[in-house]
């Protein structure tokens, strides 16, 4: 199973993007960002990496704003 | 290297190596229970300072200035040193300044709450459930939409006022620089200012901590707010080890003496204990770090951190200036007087815990 993390700029983003992406039917979980993406202390989205497209498709049209994805 | 950093061995063997540095601290000369205060070190230096004139409470302390060099040390050795601000920084000033008085009501940051317990000191118990309660109303506040917004890449000579200062105070400190009579920087002659390690230690503890803390983003907020929002106990496990680390150094050097009153400056008001912390755990969630944490942050660059500081700096001054602090238990005539903050204090919370609040409320990003 692979694994993706969508990397918000604020904790907030992140817990709207947790509800969006459930309410879509997506498997996520909230986790720290892993610290060798990022030094900062936020809150990440983890997901499976073959929902890459529809799951930031789904993000983007509710308006949800991210920072970056990486693959983990 | 990093991965181990990263790695959940790291922080639990970083907060280890801190909590027992901590606990050895009051052995080398910190005030009891007090190896590592961020509060209290930042009172005692806004006093040196003059910014306040309360007498037993004015030292520079070397600790802080060791935390910004360490993580800065950490972030450029390790490419992480990164100029951002821009997130409502006079926001996150009213922040530091309210998060220091309900420390201050406490008579200790997070760390040092951390640290009584370590001591023994039970009423340490008040102030972390209340620091708990005020974390947990921040996350309450982040799950409605809360935001300071994002911060933005800056000149680097956004990132380098904070060390710069730091560097300066560590001047100020190994000249004992004296500005005229009756002028600062002072030291205090008695009370707690007047304890402390020899400098060298103090700063070499703070750098190591600095740097650890740095590269592990040990935070004793985040360590309560990530159970609360996903259940992840990484943060946690540093902050036990800390703990644990200090209990048993404590132990071994014959410093825990469990029980709720007397304990060295500490009160046994539940009441102001609960209520100062849940001020502070508000005012640290929605700032995103406890105040080592906001220290770390400005020494990997970070200007908003830095104005928290700034902040916290600011309302100590104010918390001896207008007579705001904890006033610890005393013993009178072989009579426990149970100490607290004076009705000033207390306005002092209850207005902070509006004006916070309300901060929560509204903020959003545009």
């Amino acid at each position: 199973m692979e694994y993706g993390v969508v990397v918000f700029y604020s904790t907030s983003w992140a817990l709207k993007a947790e509800k969006v992406a459930k309410e879509g039917g997506f498997e996520v979980k909230l986790i720290p960002t892993p610290r060798q993406i990022s030094s900062d202390c936020g809150t990440a989205l983890r997901f499976r990496w073959e929902d890459r497209e529809a799951l930031l498709d789904l993000l983007e049209s509710k308006g949800v704003r991210i920072e970056g994805v990486h693959k983990i | 290297m990093s991965r181990f950093f990263a790695s959940r061995i790291g922080i639990i063997v970083s907060g280890a190596i801190i909590g027992a540095l901590a606990a050895l601290l009051v052995l080398w000369g910190n005030p009891p229970n007090m190896g590592i205060c961020v509060a209290c070190f930042t009172r005692d230096t806004a006093g040196a300072l003059g910014l306040h004139r309360a007498a037993t409470v004015q030292y520079i302390r070397p600790e802080l200035i060791g935390f910004i060099l360490g993580a800065l040390l950490g972030a450029l050795l390790f490419k992480e040193f990164k100029p951002r601000s821009g997130s409502a920084p006079l926001i996150r000033f009213v922040l530091g300044f309210f998060a220091i008085i309900g420390a201050l009501v406490f008579l200790g940051c997070p760390w040092r709450a951390y640290l009584r317990l370590a001591g023994g000191d039970l009423n340490a118990l008040l102030g972390i459930a209340g620091f708990i309660v005020g974390v947990a109303i921040g996350v309450f506040f982040l799950k409605r939409g809360y935001s300071l917004g994002r911060s933005r890449p800056v000149g680097t000579a956004v990132g380098l006022v904070m060390p710069v200062f730091a560097l300066i105070l560590l001047l100020l400190l190994l000249f004992r620089v004296s500005f005229g009579e009756n002028a600062p920087i002072f030291f205090s002659k008695s009370g707690p200012g007047s304890l402390h390690a020899p400098i060298l230690i103090s700063l070499a503890v703070g750098i190591v901590a600095g740097f650890l803390a740095q590269r592990t983003r040990f935070c004793t907020m985040g360590a309560i707010r990530d159970v609360i929002i996903m259940r992840d106990f990484h943060l946690l496990s540093g902050v036990l080890a800390f703990i644990v680390a200090a209990f048993l150094v404590n132990l071994a050097i014959g410093k825990f003496h469990p029980g709720f009153a007397p304990q060295p400056i500490a009160h046994s008001n539940h009441l102001w204990n609960f209520l100062g912390m849940v001020l502070a755990g508000m005012s640290f969630a929605l700032a995103g770090g406890c105040p080592g944490r906001q220290f770390f942050m400005a020494g990997e660059g970070d200007g908003d951190a830095a104005i928290f500081i700034f902040g916290m700096l600011v309302g100590a001054a104010f918390v001896h200036n207008f007579n705001l602090a904890g006033v610890p238990d005393k013993i009178v005539d072989g009579k426990l007087v149970v100490g607290g903050p004076s009705l000033w204090g207390q306005i002092a919370v209850i207005v902070g815990l509006i004006i916070v609040a309300a901060i929560g409320w509204t903020m959003r990003e545009k």
